[in-house]
């Protein structure tokens, strides 16, 4: 993730510039930073090793700049944003000194968390970032009545992991 | 990716976690990930792939 070269083409967005226009909710994004618990080495194309706190970092704020964004203080991810109808992204950064599973971005609407994602969201997974942005943003779910009605009948606790790769 | 974080936006009882598995190669081994997208369910690993929204709620509730 080279500084030279941009997060997004030009075409990327303006795509992305109109979804988030469209955002009918407030959006909370809180991205945290810190040492890895688990270190593993990540090379970028021509062999650089790879920040992925910083890469992250520019990557979430490239992709927040293009909402109408807020630089927000918060004191822990997941903080809901308040239920206004204005569309804000409201984008805030912690850095951790103790090791965790960092980076770690979640994004919340005011409903509550829609995500907490794990790592670098760069290539396919920059989509599941943008993605989750607007879902979060949503006046209404953007799920079937089928499936709303299912959820409903929910009388325990159901966490879902989905590993992904950004290739 | 979609489908889970719609669901954990529509129900205080789900949450979905995003992980990308090159990064977070140690959990993703210990769930036997072999394949993206790979769906771990209340830990414990589910299927492989992508499927439509009924098929996906299916199987999130039967494996939950």
């Amino acid at each position: 993730m080279s500084a030279a070269l941009p997060i997004l083409g030009d075409h990327e967005q303006s795509t992305i510039r109109d979804a988030f226009a469209a955002l009918e909710r407030d959006v909370a994004v809180t991205l945290e930073l810190g040492p890895s618990a688990a270190p593993v080495t990540l090379l970028a194309a021509g062999g650089r090793e790879l920040d992925t706190n910083a890469a992250t970092r520019a990557i979430v704020e490239a992709v927040c700049a293009l909402g109408r964004l807020q630089q927000a203080g918060t004191t822990s991810a997941g903080d809901r944003p308040r239920d206004s109808h204005e569309g804000i992204v409201r984008l805030a950064v912690l850095e951790h000194e103790e090791a965790g599973p960092w980076p770690r971005t979640t994004i919340a609407g005011p409903t509550g968390v829609g995500l907490l994602y794990l790592g670098m969201p760069a290539g396919y997974e920059l989509a599941t970032l943008v993605g989750a942005i607007i879902e979060a943003g949503r006046a209404e779910p953007g799920l079937s009545v089928a499936t709303l009605d299912r959820v409903t009948e929910l009388d325990r606790d159901v966490a879902i992991d989905v590993f992904v790769t950004p290739t | 990716m979609l489908l889970a974080t719609r669901l954990a936006l529509a129900s205080p009882r789900i949450t979905a976690r995003g992980i990308e598995a090159s990064e977070f190669a140690v959990e993703a081994e210990r769930h036997g990930v072999r394949a993206v997208p790979a769906i771990v369910v209340d830990g414990r690993y589910a299927w492989a792939g992508s499927v439509p929204e009924a098929v996906f709620v299916e199987r999130l509730l039967g494996a939950a």
